[in-house]
């Protein structure tokens, strides 16, 4: 879908050869700190900035040249919703669903708005849509744009943080809503930093950093490349271990030995290790987290201060 | 347990006492950081209206002291003055203009101008500090840190008592530098800072009242226009209403003639009056929310509102009324003082060699076809400010999502073009109707009324001409596009000042306004219209196509 993409604001490079494919009918994670470069990306996608170099295909078409006629095909959900304060929450979705439908009444791939669709939804997210949008908190903003977004029959979402500012019980709702979505076949490119959603919900992902794609693949496809943490006790003590190539951070702990260990270099140390015959051994795959944090770990200095990602510029909007 | 405490410090509560409320925590607290704040945040702002209006006081007094050199030229100045309603009602009751000197005649040239102003400036100040904080949500960052309750009304208030004085202390220095006596100087300087500070406490009263704070600001501006008209009836009248009107106290101080201070009192009760009024009303009002509810919407749209197109006239509909009620009563007032136009010039040599040099007849139509030119002016300023709306719906980002649906960025700029290009036309011509009308019944002559019309319309394309201005350089330089009022700035000193900075034809020329036939005392002429409406068609056409090969905001 996207191929070598660059944009820069000025001297900001705020995607510096981006690499994305999105394939039909999967959940993408598109995942990054503050200003690595999804909403630009996203952005570009949507034909409201204009890429310097590389290419971009989206649904078969250029995001730049046939916005419009793309746009029928799209529902999208930014991160940060802001809406005409004098019109009701019911209003906005409404107009945003009309334009959706668009002008042109039989063009190919055409939306249509599910009235049933849009009641349930404002319904299940508990949403006032009489109250003027002024009057909104930046949940309910938020849930207006979800509202308007997820009840178009588009077949492909852009979701940008689309969950920042809901409660617990409504991100659940909104998961479901975005199960359902892939059910009824969508493509759904969800740009997040809540990895346990991302979890959840995605079938790939994608980690960008610096505007730059920096893995890409299933979860699965991503933990195997990855170390795997290990907790192992044995009948006698273990020698040896840290001289195999792949197993790092040994710690004895108390009779456990603990370490992490390559996934390529798994099958060897397993059979190093029963030979010390073992008596309990519990291993736990990467969590996303950690993937993550092992691409941003060195932004981060002191490994284990591992809060809050350093914001970079160059994400307008 | 009923209601909510949450009070950590409960069970250790000898090493945590509860806060000490006697000493020094109130519903003030922090007013003087938050006074630092507002001065803070409004350092641009307070140094234009400082520039703006100083600057102001100080070219009228200069150009009526080169004016008026001689007791026989002020003695001509006041005997046009006097009684003619069409000018009290412009200027205010002339006080010391019976034994006229050159500062009763400064006062009658500038101070209602100056009081205008002090007012609008009270209202916003405060509602800006007030209600708008409360709807962006940075107020409750301050709130929620150890800031009493009533620390913003307080500090906005101070602040406008700061502003006030300053710009009044500039005023006052520049009259004294014009060789005017001390006491009438301070005297206006007082009346200044009156003014501005009963409609600061006005702006206070409506920031509890109403339901939003664009709300709390019309009703505030609505209550300077009406003291306006309470002075205007009173100065023309007996002047009983003028009393009514916190404007008309200040004119009632007569500076520069046998100064009634005693009349500071008025301002000096009323402002705290307003604010302990409107501190009473908040402790009746929730945060982010006024006295008056707001109303619920509709839970659904209506068909009108399916399109781009839709939604540009929605959101500038009510905007575009208010216009159309403004300038129309504007517009209505100086066709109904159009008769006395010709009484100004009876007593005064110098305007009728003015009016003969430029080759105009009636003085009638001078006066009219100049009355138009304003009122066009000021229906440009609806133009750009409707062009502009492009920008604040894609600065905002409310764009992003009309733009993520099928609508390209040139039928969603269309949308808000039309509305800025009809209502130009639609306002000028309520401008002619309404002048119109008021001509029509003062002179007698029902004629009127289509020829002022035509005289309106005649300035619709220049209007169209700033509207593409505009759009161009919000294409092209986004950044850029409130550079858009320079041009109506400009338009504005190359109609009124041309002659007095003495400005060469070809800067006059830049401005489309000195294109249009100045109708009814010029005679129609068309080339320049056609050439205005194809100018401002290719103006249009180039910004929607920058704007279509730029990046959004």
């Amino acid at each position: 879908m996207i191929e070598g993409l660059h944009k820069a604001f000025g001297t900001t490079r705020a995607v510096d050869g981006l690499d994305l494919d999105v394939r039909t009918g999967e959940v993408h994670g598109f995942l990054g700190p503050n200003g690595a470069g999804k909403t630009v990306t996203i952005r570009i996608l949507l034909g409201l900035l204009r890429a310097d170099s590389g290419t971009a295909t989206l649904l078969g078409g250029d995001p730049w040249r046939d916005a419009v006629d793309l746009h029928r095909r799209i529902g999208y959900v930014p991160g940060d919703v802001n809406l005409w304060p004098n019109l009701s929450g019911g209003e906005t979705i409404d107009l945003l669903a009309r334009l959706s439908e668009g002008g042109g009444s039989r063009r190919r791939g055409q939306q249509t708005i599910d009235r049933s669709k849009r009641d349930e939804l404002i319904e299940r997210l508990a949403l006032d849509p009489t109250k003027k949008s002024r009057t909104y908190s930046k949940g309910n903003r938020q849930k207006v744009a979800l509202v308007a977004g997820l009840s178009s029959g588009a077949e492909l979402l852009l979701l940008d943080e689309p969950t920042s500012g809901l409660d617990p019980l409504m991100e659940s709702v909104f998961q479901d809503c975005i199960l359902d979505a892939t059910r009824e076949g969508r493509t759904v490119l969800l740009s997040s930093h809540i990895l346990a959603e991302v979890e959840k919900l995605c079938d790939r992902v994608t980690i960008i950093r610096q505007g730059r794609a920096v893995e890409t693949g299933t979860l699965a496809e991503m933990r195997q490349l990855t170390r795997t943490s290990i907790t192992v006790s044995t009948d006698q003590p273990i020698d040896g271990l840290a001289t195999i190539e792949g197993v790092h951070d040994v710690a004895v702990d108390d009779g456990h030995v603990r370490f992490h260990v390559d996934g390529s270099a798994l099958d060897e140390t397993i059979r190093h290790l029963s030979g010390f015959g073992i008596r309990s051994l519990v291993s736990q795959p990467p969590t996303l987290e950690e993937l993550f944090l092992r691409h941003y770990g060195d932004e981060l200095g002191v490994a284990n201060a591992a809060t809050s990602p350093k914001t970079e510029q160059g994400e307008p909007g | 347990m009923t209601g909510i405490a949450v009070d950590p410090t409960v069970a250790t509560s000898e090493d945590h006492p509860a806060p000490d409320r006697s000493s020094s925590s109130s519903s003030f607290t922090g007013t003087r950081r938050l006074v630092w704040l507002v001065l803070r945040r409004d350092r641009f702002r307070i140094a234009m209206w400082m520039i703006g209006l100083v600057g102001l006081m100080t070219v009228s007094a200069s150009s009526v002291a080169a004016l008026y050199t001689t007791p026989e030229e002020l003695e001509g100045y006041a005997r046009t003055v006097r009684g003619n309603s069409a000018l009290i009602i412009q200027a205010g009751p002339g006080h010391g203009l019976d034994d006229p000197t050159l500062g009763a005649v400064v006062m009658n040239e500038t101070a209602l101008w100056l009081f205008i102003a002090v007012a609008v400036m009270g209202v916003f100040m405060v509602v800006r500090h007030t209600r708008t904080e409360e709807e962006t949500d940075r107020a409750e960052l301050l709130r929620a840190a150890p800031v009493g309750r009533h620390a913003p009304l307080a500090s906005a208030m101070i602040g406008s008592l700061v502003v006030n004085v300053t710009i009044a202390a500039g005023s006052v220095v520049a009259l004294i530098a014009f060789g005017l006596p001390a006491a009438g100087s301070i005297a206006f300087g007082a009346s200044m800072v009156g003014v501005g500070m009963v409609f600061a406490g006005v702006g206070a009263v409506t920031a509890q009242v109403a339901s939003g704070s664009r709300g709390a600001l019309a009703a505030g501006g609505a209550t300077v226009g009406i003291a306006f008209v309470l002075r205007a009836i009173g100065d023309v009248g007996n002047g009983a209403l003028s009393w009514a009107s916190p404007i008309g106290w200040a004119q009632s101080i007569r500076s520069y003639a046998d100064e009634r201070w005693w009349v500071l009192i008025l301002p000096a009760v009323a402002t705290p009056a307003l604010v302990v009024a409107a501190r009473a009303l908040q402790d009746h009002r929730d945060y982010g929310s006024g006295l008056v509810a707001q109303r619920s919407g509709r839970s659904e749209a209506t068909p009108a509102l399916s399109t781009a197109r839709g939604l540009a006239w929605r959101l500038q509909r009510g905007v575009l009324i208010g216009w159309a009620v403004g300038l129309g009563a504007l517009a209505f007032f100086y066709g109904l003082v159009a008769d006395q136009a010709e009484q100004i010039l009876e007593d005064n040599a110098d305007m009728a060699d003015f009016f003969a040099q430029l080759g105009i007849g009636s003085v009638t139509d001078a006066f009219l076809s100049t009355a138009m030119l304003i009122m066009a002016l000021f229906a440009t300023a609806f133009t750009v400010s409707s062009v502009l709306r492009l920008r604040s719906e894609e600065v905002s980002g409310r764009v992003d999502p009309i733009l993520a649906a099928p609508v390209d960025r040139r039928e969603w700029a269309s949308g808000h073009l039309a509305v800025a290009l009809v209502g130009s036309g639609a306002l000028a011509f309520v401008c002619g109707a309404a002048m119109g009308v008021g001509a029509a019944l003062v002179l007698g002559d029902v004629g009127r009324l289509g020829g002022l019309v035509a005289a309106a319309l005649v300035f619709v394309p220049a209007m169209w001409v700033v509207a593409g201005v505009t759009l161009l350089l919000h294409g092209l330089l986004p950044r850029w596009s409130l550079a858009a009022w320079a041009v109506i700035a400009w338009v504005f000193v190359a109609a009124m000042f041309a002659s007095v900075l003495n400005l060469p034809q070809w800067a006059l020329n830049l401005s489309p306004f000195q294109h249009v036939p100045a109708l009814p005392a010029a005679s129609m002429a068309w080339l320049p219209l056609v050439i205005l409406t194809a100018l401002a068609i290719g103006l249009i056409v180039a910004g929607l196509v920058a704007l279509d090969r730029r990046d959004m905001a």
